[in-house]
């Protein structure tokens, strides 16, 4: 067996560059995500009932979804919904924010629901609107708490944009599994890719492990 | 737009197999990962110190890595390390279980430390054995705070089953993309996809919700 690791130094500017779409990705979609969520989750709590189970569908379908499924669906129906066409990039970060937004539009009616009635009661009482308690009151100690989630949604983002590979968007995992293609060179590239999620991910893993002891409920 | 649904029903036994080859690789996987990662949990928790730094090395590293890479590795490098090619389902199986094992470890650890030192002392001073403290004491507590992550753990499955289309497994997804790409209707194809996985999966989350508020009060101390 003689193995030749040349190749994942000849190709790194491929390899950078697919390393840097893949963290694009994933800023893009918490980006998009977060106030995705935050809207779905006041949407539930608002007591209207046709936003509130709007809202319930769409957390319940996309958190019951293979993501992968999401990712093709969208590449076949959007084009077709929307009349023109996507490009993959686009496309992904649409499956993805669907995705993500279910999770934290789920994270933070959580988080909103844990913070006591009593705050908002007191937060009326000393003369505030229903959205100055919100607002004011209940969403900064509502963050506080859902940080840890947050945190391992990012995670668990930043690992499945490894997913849009199937619908070719050139970031890390599709290019090097096309470099793999092109070269034979199948266990270098593939453990390139490999250790790169590795070292991009592991530190991650380990804040997210700080993060929950840090901000850790006590009641 | 005109949907035609009559691929889907040409193919229904053809995309039946695949559903039946997706619930065989989730059972599998679910039961592999238990007893991988139960093992692996509570030999972090009670096993000699040394084995505690490999099995940490070991979680971080499957929580740091994307199924898609692992799947992969295991179908495409592997063979050339080892020298045996697996077949694409046990090598999905392979693959499934090591990832999934990671996350049933943490959720095992998390459970045992959760229980309070006092449980364990107050057993000691009854003059239990270390194996009664931990098989009567300890995990049956700790088994009810896990039983909600488990929960997740079953959908979590079952939804990376469908990844395992990508080294070539024929489940469910697959054989959907199959249907698409020679039928040319892929909207009606991955639209009734997307139905089937809902209705397997949206029961699944809701059974472990109900059953999660009906024991939530065993777990509290």
């Amino acid at each position: 067996m003689n193995f030749d690791w040349s190749v994942v130094w000849r190709n790194a500017d491929a390899v950078a560059e697919g390393t840097k779409l893949t963290i694009l990705l994933a800023v893009t979609t918490m980006a998009i995500a977060i106030p995705g969520g935050i809207v779905l989750a006041l949407m539930r709590l608002s007591g209207v009932r046709v936003l509130s189970s709007l809202s319930a569908c769409f957390v319940e379908l996309f958190r019951n979804l293979p993501l992968i499924l999401v990712i093709y669906t969208a590449y076949y129906v959007l084009p077709v919904a929307t009349g023109f066409s996507l490009s993959p990039i686009t496309t992904a970060i649409v499956a993805l924010s669907l995705n993500v937004s279910a999770y934290n539009g789920e994270t933070f009616r959580a988080g909103i629901a844990s913070i006591r009635q009593g705050q908002s009661e007191a937060a009326y009482a000393l003369g505030m609107t229903r959205w100055q308690a919100t607002r004011e009151i209940v969403l900064p100690q509502a963050v506080r708490r859902v940080l840890p989630v947050l945190a391992s949604t990012w995670v668990s983002l930043f690992k499945d944009t490894s997913l849009v590979s199937v619908i070719s968007v050139g970031e890390l995992a599709y290019t090097s599994m096309r470099i793999r293609a092109q070269t034979y060179r199948v266990l270098e590239m593939l453990t390139a890719m490999a250790a790169i999620y590795w070292l991009l991910g592991y530190p991650q893993a380990k804040l997210v492990d700080w993060i929950n002891r840090r901000y850790a409920v006590n009641e | 737009m005109d949907l035609d649904y009559s691929p889907v029903l040409d193919s229904w036994r053809f995309l039946l197999n695949g559903l039946e080859l997706t619930l065989a690789l989730s059972f599998l996987t679910i039961l592999c990962s238990l007893t991988l990662g139960g093992a692996i949990g509570l030999a972090r928790c009670y096993g000699p110190r040394w084995l505690a730094v490999p099995l940490v090395f070991y979680v971080d590293s499957m929580r740091s890595v994307p199924v898609l890479v692992v799947l992969v590795w295991t179908y495409f490098a592997l063979p050339l390390v080892i020298g045996v090619t697996l077949p694409p389902f046990w090598a999905a199986l392979v693959a499934l279980t090591a990832q999934i094992a990671a996350y049933v470890a943490e959720i095992v650890r998390a459970g045992v430390t959760s229980i309070r030192a006092g449980q364990t002392r107050a057993a000691f001073a009854l003059g239990m054995s270390r194996a009664q403290t931990i098989r009567t004491i300890v995990l049956p507590q700790a088994l009810v705070r896990m039983l909600p992550a488990f929960g997740s753990i079953l959908s979590i499955t079952i939804k990376d089953t469908a990844i395992a289309a990508v080294i070539a497994v024929p489940e469910y997804m697959n054989r959907s993309q199959t249907v698409a790409g020679q039928s040319f209707h892929p909207i009606e194809v991955f639209t009734v996809a997307m139905a089937v996985y809902f209705v397997i999966l949206f029961p699944v989350t809701r059974v472990v919700d109900i059953v999660y508020v009906r024991l939530a009060h065993l777990g509290r101390l």
